[in-house]
């Protein structure tokens, strides 16, 4: 029998607020433990919680970037559980009235999958098991978090995949969170189940938890589903339960602690007001939103006319989308700094992290330049292309590395010179082209671009190169 | 009614040390506080939003950092710390 799975996401993303949720201690990644605490944070008897301003506006940015309805009235829960990560012994989250409703994320495969909720909570503390104690420490007990739930609709390990990385993009171009995931701001549960293709009833699920890692996420999911299938398949039965992927194994087991107790005993904290989001303040947020990631794609496809696989490589990473844009400014050929974007400049750059960050040599006021030195005639192909890994290797801008001269060109007799050369030092390739190996006649280009120092024109040159060896 | 034991209980899960003496004086209290709470149940409440009983909404901040309070505060009531953190029993089984 053959087996479909079925996957449900809920992540949790870290808000890139200055502050807590509830205090004005700072967000910022890392310092000495319990450094950035205070009476509110650690939990204390007798203080009083503040919602920060942001965390609601961040929140709002999130839901209409996933296409949901802002509830006007909306509130916090205190949910129950003891665990030393927790101060309070209760985690303030939302229960039944989160802030956003009803969402969607659309896949490359047209298929969209629902985002049912997006709510804020707090972040625990950190532990650390050592030496037969734990040690905590308070630090980002109270950071701001969403948590975006989505509906059971992913099939696949490669529908998880897209839509995590998806729901990250969107998330880094509307500024609510640098979702990093090997920093944790950014952690997926995924909920997966198995049922024989074209059954619409769903199989029992597990829950695996806690991952920061897309590669590990797909791992896990795999491993998942082909365990759940080794199960039904013998006659056995899945247990719903709650389990930890290991990476060094790569296999998932059974978590026992906090999760086994499900009653949370929610009820509303009776410190924090009403949340109250008029419609005009839907209104305007959603109008500063930028542009999303697929609105950029389009208009990258359909109005600068770029090929789709490119048009997604620039958009990945915000940074590098705003570069291009940047590179292009008053240019004729979007195609060309996207060639040398992908190219030569992503060639440069290490890693994905680089990529993120893309704080590089050549700023893209100096691509620009360049660019439009190409569109004017005035530096052929070549001799760009030397330039730009020039300037990515030094910094220097372009009027740094082309001179007047190079840019002049060659004059008619030294070009004409140069090509009948080239014909007399490559014998071979002129047998071989005559024999009909259309293909020989670039080496011959080549030896005029090399002695030209790039100046020459490749196109003028070839057909040059043809005219003399036709006429000798 | 309140038993004694129960206010030891309390007592010992609170990590508060009650001498012998306040424990009669501290369980007839805790009786008065829980039959002042019973009072509740007599309260006309049609109509009353429990919920939200201050009617108020959006009581926010603005988003800007306060300096944190020093480790040492921050520990100070700690049963046990080390390395700047909070110490508690192993957890992990």
């Amino acid at each position: 029998m053959k087996y479909e799975l079925v996957a449900g996401f809920e992540t949790h993303v870290e808000l890139s607020t200055n502050t807590k949720i509830f205090c004005s201690c700072t967000t910022q990644f890392g310092g000495e433990p319990n450094t950035h605490c205070c009476p509110i944070c650690i939990g204390l008897p007798g203080t009083l919680p503040k919602l920060n301003k942001r965390v609601v506006e961040y929140a709002i940015r999130a839901g209409l970037a996933t296409n949901c309805e802002i509830a006007e009235i909306s509130k916090m829960d205190r949910k129950n559980y003891c665990y030393p990560d927790l101060p309070k012994a209760y985690q303030i989250s939302q229960y039944d009235m989160p802030l956003c409703n009803h969402g969607y994320i659309e896949l490359s495969n047209g298929r969209k999958i629902r985002i049912l909720r997006i709510h804020i909570e707090e972040d625990a503390g950190k532990l650390v098991h050592s030496r037969g104690s734990t040690m905590v420490d308070y630090n980002r007990g109270g950071v701001p978090l969403i948590e975006i739930v989505s509906e059971p609709d992913i099939r696949s390990v490669d529908e998880a995949r897209e839509y995590v990385e998806k729901l990250q993009l969107i998330m880094r171009y509307i500024g609510v969170s640098d979702c990093k995931m090997q920093e944790g701001s950014m952690r997926c549960d995924v909920n997966i189940s198995v049922r024989p293709v074209g059954s619409e009833k769903l199989g029992t699920r597990t829950e695996i938890k806690n991952m920061n890692s897309i590669n590990f996420i797909a791992k896990a999911m795999e491993y998942e589903f082909n365990r759940q299938v080794d199960l039904i398949e013998s006659g056995e039965k899945v247990i719903q339960e709650t389990l930890r992927y290991d990476d060094v194994t790569n296999t998932t087991s059974g978590m026992r602690g906090k999760e086994d107790a499900n009653d949370y005993r929610y009820f509303r904290d009776p410190d924090l007001v009403t949340i109250n989001v008029p419609r005009e303040r839907v209104e305007e947020i959603k109008a500063s939103l930028p542009e999303l990631p697929s609105q950029k794609l389009d208009r990258y496809v359909e109005e600068l006319g770029l090929p789709e696989k490119d048009a997604a490589l620039l958009v990945k990473y915000r940074k590098v989308a705003e570069y291009f844009e940047k590179a292009i400014e008053g240019t004729k050929t979007p195609k060309t700094a996207a060639n040398f974007i992908i190219g030569q400049i992503f060639r440069a750059v290490e890693n994905e992290s680089e990529k993120e960050n893309f704080d590089i040599k050549v700023k893209a006021e100096s691509l620009n330049e360049l660019i439009k030195l190409i569109d004017s005639g005035k530096v052929k192909m070549n001799l760009a292309k030397s330039t730009l890994d020039k300037m990515l290797e030094t910094g220097k801008n372009v009027s740094e590395l082309i001179s007047e001269s190079d840019m002049a060109g060659l004059d008619e007799n030294t070009f004409n010179d140069l090509c009948r050369q080239a014909v007399e030092v490559n014998p071979k390739a002129v047998a071989d082209y005559k024999n009909g190996k259309e293909k020989a006649i670039k080496s011959i280009v080549g030896f005029v671009m090399k002695n030209s120092r790039g100046k020459a024109d490749a196109v003028a040159a070839e057909e040059k190169i043809k005219e003399i060896i036709l006429n000798s | 009614m309140v038993e004694k034991e129960e206010i030891m209980k309390i007592a010992i899960l609170s990590k508060l040390f009650v001498a012998d003496d306040e424990i009669e004086k501290l369980t007839e209290d805790m009786s008065r506080i829980i039959s002042f709470a019973d009072t509740i149940n007599n309260a006309a409440d049609e109509g009353t939003d429990f919920d939200n009983i201050n009617n108020l909404s959006n009581v926010l901040r603005e988003d800007e950092v306060v300096p944190s309070y020093d480790r040492e505060k921050i520990l100070k009531n700690a049963k046990d710390s080390d390395e700047g953190c909070f110490l508690v029993k192993n957890i992990m089984k």
